[in-house]
């Protein structure tokens, strides 16, 4: 430093000289080889490390959406519709971005059939994601769209549609809001339904909106139609048919279920009180129970038959041979058992026909509790049926060796055993069927079943059925089941309701029959929850609506007549014949 | 007054007999054939390439952010339009500093500098600077927003050739030639640390003590100085938990990929995207709200993404001509003498090598993330015009050197 400063101004190197060459050389050097690392940075970065950084990116903005598949439709074994998919949007806003001008949130309140105040205060910032309103007719979203309003979305959606209503509404159950099964066949048989959804690789931006359609992972699978045994025409008739008995009897609840004798189908099954399942709006859990299914009462007097046939079964009686119901009383240790009238010696035909609990109890007595649990257990009874029907309920059929003699007494006429009305229904199928038990199905058939167990030989089916046909008959319990042109065979419940352990003066009424008698096409069961318009028993509350049924079904299914045509008892009127009153 | 003066010359004016050259070369500069011939060809059409792509690549960066935001007005053409207005407005500003000659500017420089300053500690006061992000750099002017860190890199071109010149004899001292500068500098970079910005300060001392070096500064004092500086920026970072906090992100964006290392994460991904010749104008995904500051600091980013390694190769060629013509001019300069011009012209070149060069950097991960725009590209008003302004001068070099090498002046 000493040298430089001591240097005059005339020896100055650098003017001498002019700046030195060589350091704007080492700079420019420098600020060059910077941009040879920077190209040769982005060589690596863009040309060699592509993979981890496009690997680290897609898990930031890839994302593997599903696509919705299309929800399978019901149809009835015709073909006809029960429920379909319709699409529908709903509406959603990010209420951040969503800055409306008061005429703009009006102009989509009136289009949302929504209080501006409400939409206002859906709109409120805070919140990411909001919406609006769901399943909205597309036309109204498309009006919406057209409105164009900022943070305003839309998305598509199913909306499932019975055209059916109410009429079906306990069969067919319903979805959610999301279309997926939440009771009925929409549940039991979802996974069918749903299909399965697709699936697409996207990008999305950070804000979430799909903006680029990268890979279709797997294309969806639409759902499939589920084709249902029943048969729309017999539903609706037993439904109309069940809710006039409703009317006239002012019960609590009703059921009833057609059956097809020939392959074990359900035609028909239908509750009451029922709902639409396209409004959904105030419903009760009355009124979405599927009782035919899910609910279990003592079937009453609908038993007695497959006493008489266990009896007939085993030789131990013939149809004619005498039973004496003394007087109608009858006492098992502490406990009697009456019969509404006294008969005095009836044939095992006329226990059936007048329905004597007396001299059911004394056929019953000849087997062991354990003989008769095997019947019951043979029948179906006391295990659920295994419809694949949620909620779906089994009776209760206790173990033989807890029976008490009283017991086994009362459960020959159907106290102390409880059972769905569909099992009922499935039992009384060995009547129409020579013996023979098939499993039910709720969906249609394509070829016969197979599985069927023989309960009963066919000669003791071919005498039950002419004595059911008797009880059904002018001088049986349930002369009101008769129906033009054809012969029906049947028999009548009445049994009290249990209510916290106790009998109570409630009933219920009930009627299982088939026909044509001759050969045997449908099976109907009715049940009528306390009806309170004067009348409970089942021959003349259930009895009627099983006539107006199976009349019906019979001419709708194109079954041949197999009786005269004059009727042999025309309903309504009351001194032709005189109906017989039913025991318990 | 002078200042005035200068300000009056900058105006077209035939009582300015100083003007007469300059008006005369503007003219021919109206037709293209002997444009050519008056400045340097290169300098020129790589600085229009950077203005174009960079206005493409601003428009394609900002399109979706602009139409999202409430800020924007929801216009997708909001940054595209100020852009180009910045742009029109620099390019009028270049063309106005390319009429001043560098005898005016060596006078004036050390006023500009006094202005820089002053403009500097303007924008610290309460009511004058605005506040953006906890950085205090702007100071409001009616529609536009004038940042003085950006002409302070001008001006500081200017003063630190001028102040070189004049103490040619004294570089070699420490207490004559280096402390004086030393001082200004660290007024300088104190202010520049109060907004802060802190790119703006590294840009700002890498001019200052370059064109001291080129300028013959002792070299063994220039090696002690680096170390001072270098110990001094590393101070100041460990002393800073935010931009210690940068240097971390920087060291593996992948360790704290959603925190500090988000936006170089982000940037990394962009370029990872692009390949070799990129996604495609417009087909950016990481524009869409991933990588904040797609348009202004990490525009490049987004070109990586579009336009591929090809891409990137165009910029940082462009700017490596850029550069090189600079250091060019500016030897051409030395070697006629024409000190302060040679000086100048190498300021301009390292400033715009620096800056490119160190956002680049950043943009790739090479070098810790800082608030530094890519010259001549990204979105911002004053750092354009800045850009353009220093551009105009060093053509005005290049147009005086030719004029002397025919001996017209």
């Amino acid at each position: 430093m000493k040298n430089q400063r001591a240097v005059t101004f005339n020896h100055n190197p650098l003017l001498e000289k002019g700046l030195p060459a060589w350091r704007p050389r080492l700079v420019l050097l420098a600020l060059l080889a910077g941009s040879v690392a920077l190209a040769g940075r982005a060589a690596y970065l863009q040309g060699f490390n592509n993979d981890f950084l496009q690997a680290k990116g897609e898990s930031r903005y890839s994302r593997v959406i599903a696509v919705p598949a299309t929800r399978g439709r019901v149809v009835d074994r015709n073909g006809d519709v029960l429920a379909v998919s319709t699409p529908v949007r709903s509406i959603w806003a990010i209420p951040g971005d969503a800055q409306l001008t008061p005429p703009q949130v009006r102009q989509l309140a009136a289009l949302l059939e929504m209080d501006v105040e409400e939409v206002n205060r859906r709109l409120t910032p805070g919140r990411d994601f909001v919406y609006l309103k769901r399943q909205l007719a597309p036309e109204i979203a498309r009006q919406i769209a057209e409105l164009k309003l900022p943070g305003i979305h839309q998305q598509q959606e199913y909306r499932r549609y019975y055209p059916g209503g109410e009429v079906a509404a306990h069969v067919l159950g319903f979805t959610g809001v999301d279309d997926t099964g939440q009771e009925g066949v929409e549940l039991a048989h979802d996974a069918q339904l749903a299909g399965r959804p697709g699936a697409r690789r996207v990008i999305r931006d950070r804000r979430g909106q799909i903006i680029e359609d990268v890979e279709a992972i797997r294309a969806p699978r639409d759902g499939e139609d589920v084709v249902l045994a029943m048969d729309s025409k017999l539903q609706y008739l037993a439904y109309s048919a069940l809710r006039q008995a409703m009317q006239t009897h002012k019960a609590q609840a009703g059921a009833a279920v057609v059956l097809d004798a020939r392959t074990g189908e359900i035609l028909a099954l239908v509750n009451a009180p029922t709902f639409n399942p396209n409004n959904r709006a105030n419903l009760s859990g009355a009124q979405l129970r599927n009782r035919v299914l899910t609910d279990v009462f003592e079937p009453g007097s609908t038993i007695k038959p497959f006493i008489a046939a266990l009896a007939l079964e085993h030789g131990k009686v013939k149809p004619d041979t005498l039973i004496e119901t003394d007087q109608g009383r009858m006492t098992i240790g502490r406990a009697t058992i009456t019969d509404v009238r006294r008969h005095g010696a009836l044939t095992v035909s006329q226990v059936i026909q007048k329905s004597s609990n007396v001299g059911t109890v004394k056929l019953a007595q000849r087997f062991t509790p354990d003989e008769m649990w095997r019947m019951f257990d043979e029948l179906g009874f006391g295990a659920p049926l295994g419809l694949g029907f949620p909620g779906e309920a089994g009776g209760r059929l206790r173990p033989a060796r807890t029976w008490r003699p009283i017991e086994q007494a009362t459960m020959s006429y159907g106290h102390g055993i409880s059972a769905t009305l569909m099992q009922v229904a499935h039992a009384y199928l060995v009547f129409a069927r020579d013996g023979e038990l098939l499993p039910l199905s709720l969906t249609r058939l394509d070829e016969p079943p197979k599985g069927g167990r023989k309960v009963f030989s066919a000669a003791t089916m071919r005498d039950l059925r002419e004595m059911l046909e008797l009880a059904a008959g002018p001088s049986g319990t349930a002369p009101k089941a008769q129906v033009a042109g054809y012969r029906v065979a049947g028999k009548t419940g009445t049994a009290h309701k249990l209510e916290g352990g106790r009998y109570t003066n409630k009933y219920i009424s009930s009627f299982v029959g088939f026909a044509p008698a001759s050969n045997p096409r449908i099976v109907v069961a009715v049940m009528i929850d306390e009806p309170s318009a004067g009348q409970h028993y089942g021959g003349a509350v259930a009895a009627p609506v099983f006539a107006r049924i199976t009349e019906g079904a019979l001419r709708a299914l194109g079954v041949a007549p197999d009786a005269p045509l004059a009727p042999m008892h025309i309903a309504g009127q009351p001194e032709l014949p005189r109906a017989v009153k039913e025991n318990m | 007054m002078r200042l005035g003066a200068a300000l009056l010359s900058l105006l077209p004016s035939r009582r300015e007999p100083q003007g007469v050259e300059c008006r005369r070369a503007v003219s021919r500069m109206m037709r293209p054939a002997d444009f050519i011939q008056e400045v340097d060809p290169l300098v020129v059409w790589a600085s229009i390439a950077l203005l174009a792509i960079g206005l493409v690549m601003v428009y394609s960066s900002s399109i979706a952010i602009a139409e999202a935001s409430r800020f924007t007005g929801y216009q997708a053409h909001y940054f595209l339009l100020r852009h180009s207005i910045f742009v029109a407005i620099g390019v009028s500003a270049g063309l106005l500093a390319f009429r001043m000659s560098m005898r005016q500017w060596q006078q004036y420089a050390p006023w500009l500098f006094v202005l820089g300053v002053a403009l500097l500690i303007a924008v610290l006061m309460p009511g004058i600077g605005r506040e953006v992000n906890g950085a205090q750099r702007w100071i409001p002017l009616g529609p536009v927003n004038l940042q003085p860190s950006e002409l302070m890199k001008v001006f500081v071109v200017l003063y630190a050739a001028d102040y070189t010149v004049r103490k040619l004899p004294d570089l070699g001292s420490f207490r004559r030639g280096f402390l004086p500068m030393a001082g200004i500098i660290l007024l300088v970079g104190f202010l520049l640390l109060r907004e802060p910005d802190f790119g703006a300060l590294v840009v700002i001392v890498a001019i200052a003590f370059g064109v001291m070096f080129l300028g013959g500064i002792n070299v063994r004092l220039f090696a002690l100085l680096a170390a001072v500086a270098v110990a001094g920026f590393v101070l100041l970072i460990w002393l800073s938990p935010y931009r210690r906090d940068r240097i971390f992100g920087f060291m593996d964006p992948w360790q704290d990929a959603f925190g500090k290392g988000y936006q170089l994460s982000h940037s990394l991904i962009a370029f990872g995207r692009g390949e070799w010749f990129g996604v495609g104008l417009g087909a950016s995904v990481e524009k869409l709200f991933y990588l904040p500051e797609a348009h202004t600091d990490f525009l490049l980013a987004v070109i990586a993404e579009e336009l591929g390694f090809a891409g990137v190769l165009v910029v940082v060629t462009l700017f490596a001509i850029l550069i090189h013509r600079a250091f060019a001019i500016g030897r051409d300069a030395i070697n006629l003498e024409r000190y302060y011009s040679g000086l100048v012209a190498m300021g301009i070149g390292m400033w715009i090598g620096v800056q490119s060069f160190i956002n680049m950097g950043v943009n790739m991960g090479l070098l810790p993330t800082k608030g530094l725009t890519l010259p001549l590209m990204s979105f911002g008003g004053s750092a354009i015009v800045a850009n353009c302004l220093a551009l105009g001068i060093l053509l005005r070099v290049d147009f005086e050197n030719r004029q002397v090498m025919r001996g017209r002046s």
